[in-house]
């Protein structure tokens, strides 16, 4: 077998680990893929989320629901832990760490958790302040480790408004940070008239929102490298 | 013949009687900050005080004709009950609804808990019974007083880490399925004691349960047979609802027991309509924010009357109204409801 067929091989299994939530197949695929000297980044972002974007897939189809979703992000990041180590550090000219968090009086944080797994996955540093987080603690937090970006997260109309609030004060403090707002009530139109920059409509479109950003992250990366090669 | 009242439309609606026109009422907290203003009530305040929470509870009745007076504000009851800490956010001056500061099961080996043998008079469940009490004394024979309580997956939810509770109902059905048994049972010792208050009907919310998360097969076998335990055990009208994703589950949720299921914006009514047939009661399904609170009257009015020529039995909110609701679309809402006719 040549080494590009036990590459494909391996990158498959990877995928098939994460789509039928196996962290033990996942953790022997990554170990198998550092044995066989591949990058540790191609075994991440194509086999690994290669299989989360099937799961987003199948999530949107219906035919997973959020107990599938979760199982499937665990048998990712028991690949993830084995190969972030071996990652080199993309050189995109950004610093790339992001503060998230589910805003005060909201206790959910399943689809926060969902985002904060693709920021792993594409070797952001990540502050999460967790859940029910007072307004005041994005905005310090912001300052303090001077992230370029601000995730708010939501479940239910009653706390989403203090979204609002978070948006202004990290606006006047810092117009250059980006916010991304998410959860179940959030809207597009709510995101525009706050002046949030980005918005996930729910766990599936924050999945698909994260995956896309890391793909135009992953294009950069690529452009750079030709440059440089060429 | 002089009009009936709101409390006989209500109740006429669930007996399953003619009455003038659709109720427009809802089984879930309905509190407004024009209520508040008028007895300059605190709305954290409100969640440990029977006088507070029956004064406000009334004042959507009082001030708008709203046609029920439905307590408590918040979903922490039962959970508070069986050992939970909760957070009612005193320190703040915006609105927030408690929360589960502290759950009572923290790992799967601590799943296998029991029922406190004195659960009906733990937490806050005798000041609910005594503000139901005091709401019935003071307006009880002209509206319906609701109350609620929460389904056995939502409390599960709530008692426990609701990412284990999600992989352990895939991976384990049968161990959660005994939680959601004694849950259940908790579920019946409380809700009978509301009845025993006086509560005209009991929602019973199960929004965790919601096709967003679960899928409708999950449903039926996991949470279906508890659901239906719980509405067998109980005298009074019940209403049962999901929030969320509900047009796969409609039938199953008829099939629970409950007398009537409430649903929100989310769910297609002239297709659940169809579904379960002329017979059941089937309440929704406007957007209690993006409507009522953030629309215009005209929205308003729109809405209401799309629902109702849609097929709901009664003019009800998808969820709780949000207490900034202004009160020109309450107005709109109730007089859009009083002048339609099937």
């Amino acid at each position: 077998m040549s080494t590009e067929e036990k590459r494909q091989e391996i990158l498959a299994k990877l995928k098939n680990a994460v789509i039928q939530y196996d962290e033990d197949t996942s953790k022997e695929a990554s170990k198998e893929a550092l044995e066989l000297g591949l990058e540790a980044n191609d075994a991440i972002f194509n086999g690994l989320v290669s299989g989360m974007e099937e799961v987003g897939r199948l999530f949107e189809a219906q035919e997973y629901f959020v107990p599938e979703l979760l199982m499937c992000a665990d048998a990712l990041y028991a690949g993830l832990d084995i190969l972030k180590p071996h990652v080199k550090q993309l050189e995109l000219g950004v610093r790339g760490s992001v503060v998230i968090g589910t805003v005060e009086g909201d206790v959910h944080d399943i689809g926060k958790n969902i985002v904060k797994m693709m920021f792993d996955v594409a070797g952001f540093t990540v502050y999460d302040l967790g859940r029910d987080v007072p307004l005041d603690k994005f905005v310090e937090e912001q300052m303090k480790t001077d992230s370029d970006l601000v995730c708010l997260s939501a479940m239910m109309t009653t706390t989403m408004v203090g979204m609002k609030k978070v948006i202004e004060d990290l606006k006047a403090k810092n117009p250059n940070v980006k916010i991304m707002i998410g959860g179940a009530p959030v809207s597009q139109d709510i995101a525009d008239k706050w002046g949030a920059d980005g918005y996930a409509k729910d766990a599936n479109n924050a999945l698909k929102d994260a995956i896309n950003m890391i793909s135009s992250l992953k294009k950069l990366k690529e452009e750079a490298e030709a440059k440089k090669g060429s | 013949m002089s009009e009936i009242t709101p409390k006989e439309r209500v109740l006429k609606l669930f007996a399953g009687e003619e009455t003038d026109r659709p109720p427009c009422f809802s089984g879930m907290g309905n509190v407004t900050t024009e209520g508040l203003k008028k007895y300059g009530y605190k709305f954290a305040a409100l969640h440990s005080n029977a006088k507070m929470m029956s004064d406000a509870a009334a004042s959507t009745y009082k001030l708008f004709g709203f046609e029920c007076v439905v307590v408590p504000f918040d979903l922490c009851v039962e959970a508070e009950a069986l050992g939970c800490e909760i957070n009612v956010y005193a320190h703040l001056e915006d609105i927030l609804y408690p929360t589960i500061k502290k759950k009572l099961i923290h790992t799967e080996d601590e799943m296998d808990i029991r029922i406190p043998s004195d659960l009906s008079v733990r937490g806050r469940i005798p000041l609910i019974k005594e503000t139901i009490g005091l709401i019935k004394a003071d307006i009880g024979n002209k509206v319906a007083v609701g109350t609620y309580v929460l389904g056995p997956f939502t409390l599960a939810g709530q008692i426990m880490e609701l990412n284990d509770l999600l992989k352990l109902s895939f991976k384990k059905p049968d161990k959660v399925g005994k939680l959601l048994d004694m849950l259940s049972d908790a579920i019946i010792i409380v809700a009978k004691e509301f009845e025993k208050a006086g509560a005209d009907y009991i929602t019973v919310r199960e929004m965790g349960a919601t096709s967003d998360v679960l899928s409708p097969r999950v449903f039926k076998n996991l949470i279906l047979p508890y659901l239906k335990k719980i509405f067998a055990e109980l005298k009074t009208n019940t209403v049962l609802h999901i929030c969320g994703k509900t047009n796969d589950i409609a039938v199953s949720m008829v099939e629970s027991g409950a007398r009537a299921i409430s649903v929100d914006q989310k769910n297609d009514i002239a297709e659940t309509r169809k579904k379960i047939g002329n017979d059941s009661l089937l309440f929704g399904n406007y957007d209690p924010y993006n409507v009522l609170v953030s629309g215009t009257p005209e929205k308003v009015r729109e809405t209401i009357r799309k629902c109702l020529d849609d097929g709901v039995s009664a003019v009800w909110p998808g969820c709780d109204i949000w207490p900034t609701v202004p009160p020109e679309n309450i107005i709109a809402m109730m007089d859009e409801a009083k002048k339609y006719r099937r």
